[in-house]
């Protein structure tokens, strides 16, 4: 079986061109040097990593080590400068959750706009809208506009909306971190359900706690760099040991 | 397949432009009588200056004002408001999966859905100055020629869009570019008021083009030949010369923003 989701040496940089100021365009720029008119971080170099069905993988880091990174190019909201992606066509992002909502909509009207945007038909958003409403427990707070939610209110909607997408893949940032303690164990149920129906996850957290639960597998990052790939807990091990934790006595 | 991603697409432009539509109505007490009051107060306002204050004496003025106003609000409001829409959305583009082509799109469709209501607004005008104000020929001519606009507008909008993610000044000079043309254009005066010398370059105006078209439509009923076969030759270009410029250059739009 091929794997659900395959990255093979993927580089990504990012070029941050240095604005030149008006003082600099019209006295000359003798004081800065050539190479400074732009400046390239490299965010990614050389991951490769792969998804088997079914299964959830891991990624964790420092802030900055690129995991958002990873995430946006296999959304495909930014490409890859080297290295090849493979992804089934629907995928699912726990991203920002709400990102597309407007304020001044009411959350039915959210969930079929966020639905369409997120590739369902309205046919879809239509026949999954009851258990959509259910899973969010809004009820009657679908009919009045979002802005008037609590910052609890969105996520549930937001969660519950793109957990009703049919993706084969959910990429996963932090999400996992909001919501009430109850309303999380049920998106967490909801995430492991998804799994065993044969949907790959792929997650980035820094809840360590939880991500055995659900993660077999993973890879640490450092700096764009793989420092460690592999089982869950010699990843999280690596993890640790880069973050300055004591292993032996957290685990 | 093909089908159905079509047709998911056109839902998603649908519920867009649908919701700029709620958004931009919903709170006001009159609601959706806003899309034609709106028109026709601002009809009213041109009719006003340029009838008793400027006192133009141009016969049938206010229909050839106000014929040709409307399509230019279209194009104008329409290409000013695509061209920031890759800024406005910019948190869906980063975190959603999805086709970027139709941002600048719904906002011209959304524009063009004003146009529409402003159809009215045209037509009590055209009747409260005696003109002819219905042919039956519009029930093809206006459809068609709405079709021309949206395909001229798209390509122009969504080069704008892509170029503004690049360099943001281009919204800036958007705004400007238009205060300028809409003089530029034969627009609040016939283009046989235009020095003979001149005429030719204001002729080459693809602006031009589409507005007497619109006029011909609205006061007449007929169609330009000559114009449409111009105009159509800029669609043409533009089409290629947008597909190109988004395909070369979209791809850098999530990680610009």
């Amino acid at each position: 079986m091929s794997p659900a989701v395959e990255c093979n040496g993927l580089w990504k940089a990012f070029h941050e061109r240095n604005p030149i100021g008006i003082k600099d365009f019209f006295l000359g720029r003798k004081h800065v040097r050539k190479y400074d008119k732009y400046s390239r971080v490299w965010a990614l170099q050389d991951v490769s990593f792969s998804v088997q069905q079914g299964e959830a993988f891991a990624v964790v880091g420092h802030n900055g080590s690129g995991k958002s990174t990873l995430l946006s190019l296999l959304l495909g909201s930014i490409e890859p400068d080297l290295g090849t992606i493979r992804l089934p066509r629907r995928i699912g992002s726990l991203l920002e959750l709400g990102a597309g909502f407007h304020p001044d909509l009411t959350g039915r009207e959210n969930a079929f706009l966020y639905g369409s945007i997120l590739g369902m038909s309205l046919r879809e958003t239509r026949e999954r809208f009851d258990s959509i409403v259910e899973f969010s427990e809004l009820g009657e707070a679908m009919e009045h506009p979002i802005r008037t939610y609590s910052a609890g209110m969105i996520t549930r909607l937001g969660f519950s909306t793109i957990i009703h997408t049919p993706a084969e893949v959910l990429l996963i940032d932090e999400v996992l971190a909001v919501g009430d303690a109850k309303f999380k164990e049920k998106c967490f149920d909801r995430l492991v359900q998804f799994k065993e129906q044969g949907g790959a996850l792929v997650i980035v957290s820094h809840e360590l706690e939880q991500l055995p639960q659900i993660c077999k597998s993973g890879m640490c990052l450092d700096q764009g760099k793989v420092a460690a790939i592999g089982s869950i807990n010699d990843v999280l091990k690596h993890y640790r040991v880069l973050m300055g934790m004591d292993a032996e006595l957290v685990l | 397949m093909a089908n159905h991603r079509f047709r998911q697409l056109f839902e998603l432009l649908y519920l867009l432009v649908l919701k700029d539509l709620k958004v931009r109505y919903k709170n006001s007490v009159l609601g959706y009588l806003w899309a034609i009051a709106n028109p026709f107060a601002f009809a009213f306002v041109y009719w006003v200056a340029f009838k008793f204050i400027m006192r133009v004496q141009m016969e049938n003025y206010s229909i050839f004002l106000i014929s040709g106003l409307f399509p230019w609000l279209w194009l104008s409001n329409g290409i000013t408001q695509a061209t920031r829409s890759y800024q406005n959305n910019s948190s869906l583009i980063k975190r959603v999966n999805l086709n970027r082509a139709v941002l600048p799109l719904s906002n011209i469709i959304q524009e063009m859905a004003h146009f529409m209501f402003a159809l009215p607004v045209i037509v009590i005008f055209l009747a409260l100055n005696g003109g002819h104000a219905f042919y039956w020929s519009w029930l093809w001519q206006l459809p068609l020629m709405m079709m021309l606009q949206l395909a001229f507008i798209y390509p122009v909008a969504l080069i704008f869009a892509v170029a503004n993610v690049y360099v943001r000044d281009i919204e800036y000079l958007v705004g400007i570019g238009f205060s300028l043309l809409f003089f530029a254009t034969p627009m609040v005066y016939p283009i046989e008021q235009v020095p003979e010398a001149f005429r030719g370059y204001f002729a080459l105006n693809p602006l031009h083009a589409l507005i007497a078209s619109w006029r011909a439509i609205f006061l007449h009923g007929q169609i330009e030949p000559g114009l449409w076969g111009y105009f159509s030759l800029w669609i043409a270009l533009l089409t290629v010369l947008g597909f190109f410029f988004y395909r070369r250059m979209s791809g850098r739009i999530g990680e610009l923003l």
